[in-house]
Formats: C-alpha cells, structure tokens, sequence
C-alpha cells in the first residue's frame, strides 16, 4: 500500500544479512598443509541486519568503503547471491524465490565485469540481449533506433566493442542493459576508470534515462561526483551495517557544520589558539583557515581577520568527499 | 512453458553462433583446429589395424566395429565440447564468481553459462564421426540413429562433468576431480567393452557410464534393439535432470567475487 504522502516503494529490504565462511590458512608451506588436515574457518559477515526502502524514480546513492557490503547487497537484490536472512522484495518479487521474473524487470551493469560480446558490434550485442529478454526483433530494431538518437551512439554503433574506448563500452553496457526497459537499474561503480569527461557524459545518460523512461536507479560508486551530481539520497554502508540513510540536501546540512575560507591578506593576522578556527595553510599573506560554525560565526571569524585587511577572499563548504570520509572512519 | 523453451532454445543457438563467430575470426587457427583434429584421429586407428592384422576379433569386435566405436567416441566427445565447452571448465567460472551476469539474465543459468563457448577443434572430432560413418557403410537408417547417439553420448558426458565440477560449490577446487572424470570417460569409450570383465565392466555401466553412453549404442547400430534404445535414451534424461539438480543446489551456495572479468 502506498505510504501517506510518499510513492509505493519498490525496492523493501527488511532485516538483510549475508555471512560468508572464509577458509583460514597459517603462512608458509607448513600452514598450508596443516590447513589441508585440520582447515580452520571464519564467518565474515558481509551484511548484518540491514533494512532500507526505495521508492519509485529515486536516484540512491549506496555507498560505503571497500569491503562495507555494497556489492553483496547489491547481488542480493538481483538475484545473484542468496541471503542468509532477512526479506528483498524489488518490484514485489523476491529474487530468491523468482529471479527469471525479476530479471525481466531490472538491469544490472558491474563497471568491473563486461556482458558484452567483444568480438560483436554494440548492435548485435543489443540485438542478442532483446533475444535474452525476448523482444521481437521489428521491437528491438525501433528501440535500437530510439537509444541509438537518445543516447549518440552512431559514432560507434557498428565498431567491434573491442575497438571502443572504456568510457564508449559503459555507454553500451548501460544501453544494453536498458533494451529490456527495465524498471530498476542497479548500477555497480559504473564510472570506475573513466576520465572526467567521459564520466560527465555516462552521468548525463544515467539522469536522462531516470528523467526520460522514469528508471529507478541504485547506484554505488566510490566517485563522490557520481553522487553529488546525480542523487537525491544517499545510505552508506560500513561494516556490514547502515551508518546513514539520508537525503543528500540533510547530509549537507548536518555535517556541512564547517566552512572554509581562503583569504589574500594586505598584513599578517595570528589566529593561533582562536577557538573555532583551524588553520589549514599559512603562506604568509595567504590564509587557508576552516571555521567550525557551531563555535564561531563566519562573520566573527572575518571580523578577526579584519574586512579592510582582505584583498580576496573565497568561503566555501568542506568538501563532500571529506563528509564521506569522515562518516567511514568515524561513523555517525 | 513451451515459449519458454523456444525462446531459451533461441537463446542457446545464438550463443553458441556467436561463440563460433569469434573462433572463426582467425580463418586459419579455426581451420587447422578442425583438420588436425580430424588428422589426429585418424593416426590412432593404425595401431588398430596392425592390431587386427594378427587377429580377427578384439574383445569381440571385428576392425568395422573399432571403427565405429572410434567413431562414435569422437561424435560424443565433439558434440559435447562444441555444443557445452564450458561445462568442461565449470569449476573455474563458479570459483571465480563468473555466473553473476547469468544470473542477472531471465534465463537458464547453466545452459547459458556452458555454451557461451565452442572449441573448434571439436568440430574436426564431429567431421571424423561423420567420415567413419561413411567408411563404416551409409544409410540412413544408420545416420539417424549414429547422430541420436552422438547427441545422447554428448549429454550424458556434459552432464556428468557438470556433475562433477559443480562440486565446487561445496569443496571450491575440484576441476581436478572433473577432469579425471572427462578422461576416463573419453579413455574407456576407445575400448572394445569385451576386454573388460567383472568389477571394471560394472563400473563402466554405473560410475563412468561410457557402456551406456557408447558400448550400448554400438550394440544397437550393429543389431538394432529397441530395449537398448530406450535404455540409453532413459539414462540420459535422468543423468541430464541429475546434472541440473546438482547445480542448482549447489547454486544456492554460490558466493561470487569481485574479480575484474572481461567476456573475451
């Protein structure tokens, strides 16, 4: 039922944990025979406990350092790993019980792992991947033809993937994985190794397809920029566990408690021991200094510096990459 | 149900299509795989024609009958490297989480993921069937059943090997076991079943089942026997259903990776 003043969500997770038994092994020679007459084991648990809820056009960021459990949650969501407790529902199916049914409904694109056939044009690989999900072949020529103008790819369409450039083969990863129209797209660090440019170019196909056929999107990527520039809400995962399941408008809000301001100074100004006031860079006339508003104001900060002494001057917020960080070392 | 299966059989022929499209890429490579395949077949028939220069009978086989049997040896071998090469390196993709973009597929995952492959030079092995089909005497009659056989002998081969390198979903390395498996199938299948007695022939009709898979049908193709027919065709369903409830038991355990994979 849909929720008051909220759409249905279509991703529920409730109670999600995934524990892997990992094959323990002393060092040497020696450790690896005695593992083979007395092996020892240990539980890694990938995912502990986890719930969370997606609704319907969302762009969500999932992410989480190396080894937090993004990957793991996300292959429990399509299908590919089994939980060892807990519920998934996508698209009220649950991918233990009916994966073939949900994969007619969601894409999946691993930045790590290719699905396309290299030796095959990107037109014969999104012909056979219309043939995966049975799409007629006059379907699967138009919807060609749609994502071909949609999405530019004339450049390329009909070179051998192996002859495209990286940024040229996600492009088609993503499209093929779109032939299908699903309704939820899982996007697994889909800009990993990719120059700026054509990472801005992947981020404009990821928001055109959320804003032209209204696709879910579940992102995880390590890119703070993916994040930024395409999500309305962010969880992290860290350890297994959620740290925060927040939109990215509070997550700024809430830890953007700090400024930072750069100054161009006429004469030297000691701010040492002022409370509230780090100082991150001292060249003599140039100050690179970070306020924490909570404890002083950025304008009792300037007073100190004095208005009349500043030649330049640039305030801006602490990196979200530094927030990110922040909450991984630290928690919430 | 029946869309279903057109629609993976679809799915299949393609695959395999494309599979052989990247082999034949290198026009040479791909043709001297299927010609010294068939080449070196041939070269292992000499020892048997020395060999009935001093005798007439062979574990009661005449020269006609090795050559049949080398050549349905070959036809099983063929069909299942050709059709299923990846069921022979199962092992290899469960161990390194390369099911994952399977699985994400609205498709049968051990069918999809056993014949994303082809090995050329199993095509030869198929070609020399054929030829010692023709050696052996044509007709028609012979060929359909000679094929039905080849196919059948290939399933049951695929499935054992599926069988066995699935275990890695239980005990991780076990491609060694698989292959021991695959050799002894392929090694025994080159034998006249009567040189083997007691223990060894009961083995060979239960555990490594090349009996049923090539001693069976030769009985057939040299007296045809409906019972026997049926007896091979019976096997191959259960030991394929056997293959496919192996896997995918073993499938519920299956733990990825996050390895870097390209589909070359």
């Amino acid at each position: 039922m849909p929720k008051e003043g909220r759409f249905m969500a279509i991703i529920t997770v409730k109670n999600l944990s995934k524990t892997f038994k990992v094959k323990l092994k002393e060092k040497g020679l020696k450790g690896s025979i005695k593992s083979i007459f007395k092996p020892k084991y240990k539980v890694v648990r990938a995912v502990n406990n986890i719930s969370f809820e997606v609704e319907k056009g969302e762009i969500i960021a999932f992410i989480g350092p190396n080894g937090a459990g993004k990957s793991t949650t996300i292959k429990m969501l399509t299908g590919i790993l089994y939980p060892n407790k807990g519920e998934v529902n996508v698209l009220d199916i649950n991918p233990v019980v009916n994966r073939k049914k949900l994969a007619y409904q969601i894409g999946t694109v691993f930045g790590q792992k290719e699905q396309l056939w290299t030796h095959l044009t990107p037109y014969d690989n999104f012909k056979f991947f219309g043939a995966i999900y049975d799409i007629p072949e006059a379907a699967v020529e138009k919807k060609i033809e749609e994502f071909n103008e949609v999405f530019e790819l004339s450049e390329f369409i009909n070179t051998p993937v192996r002859n495209l450039s990286l940024g040229q083969r996600i492009r088609c990863e993503i499209v093929a994985s779109l032939i299908h129209e699903p309704k939820v797209l899982f996007l697994d660090e889909p800009t990993i190794g990719l120059d700026p440019v054509v990472k801005e170019n992947i981020r404009t196909l990821i928001k055109r397809m959320n804003k032209e056929y209204k696709t879910t999107i579940f992102l995880t990527s390590h890119d703070v920029g993916d994040i930024e520039k395409l999500c309305k809400r962010v969880i992290i995962i860290n350890d297994g566990k959620i740290v925060l399941d927040d939109s990215m408008e509070n997550l700024k809000y809430h830890y953007l408690n700090k400024k930072i301001v750069e100054v161009k100074m006429r004469e030297k100004v000691n701010l040492d021991n002022e409370e509230g006031i780090t100082i991150l860079k001292d060249k003599g006339y140039n100050l690179k200094i970070e306020v924490d508003i909570t404890k002083k104001s950025v304008t009792d900060a300037l007073k100190l510096l004095n208005p009349e002494n500043i030649v330049d001057i640039n305030i801006s917020n602490i990196p979200l990459e530094d927030i990110i960080s922040t909450i991984y070392k630290e928690g919430i | 149900m029946l869309t279903a299966v057109k629609n993976q059989t679809r799915i299949t022929a393609l695959s395999i299509k494309y599979a052989l499209m990247r082999e034949m890429l290198n026009k040479a490579t791909f043709t001297s795989n299927v010609v010294f395949m068939v080449l070196n077949n041939a070269s292992f028939i000499i020892q048997w024609v020395v060999l009935f220069s001093i005798r007439d009978n062979i574990g009661g086989y005449t020269l006609k009958q090795v050559l049949l049997l080398w050549g349905l040896a070959a036809m099983t071998y063929g069909v299942s490297r050709f059709f299923f090469a990846k069921a022979f390196s199962l092992s290899n993709i469960i161990n390194n989480g390369k099911l994952d973009s399977f699985l994400v597929q609205p498709k049968n995952v051990l069918i999809s993921a056993i014949t994303t492959d082809v090995s050329p030079s199993a095509l030869g092995d198929i070609l020399y069937g054929y030829i010692i089909l023709f050696i052996y005497g044509f007709s028609f009659g012979t060929f359909f059943l000679y094929t039905l056989f080849g196919i059948l002998g290939g399933l049951i081969v695929t499935a054992i090997s599926v069988i066995l390198n699935s275990l890695s979903f239980w005990f991780q390395k076990t491609d060694v076991i698989a292959e021991t498996g695959n050799n002894l199938m392929t090694n025994f299948a080159t034998y006249p079943d009567g040189i083997f007695k007691g223990a060894v022939k009961l083995l060979l009709y239960t555990l490594v089942p090349v009996g049923i898979a090539t001693y069976l049908p030769i009985q057939v193709l040299t007296e045809f026997n409906l019972v026997k027919l049926l007896i091979v065709l019976g096997f191959t369903i259960i030991i394929v259903l056997l293959a496919f409830l192996v896997f995918y038991k073993g499938l519920k355990r299956y733990s990825s990776s996050n390895l870097m994979i390209a589909r070359i």
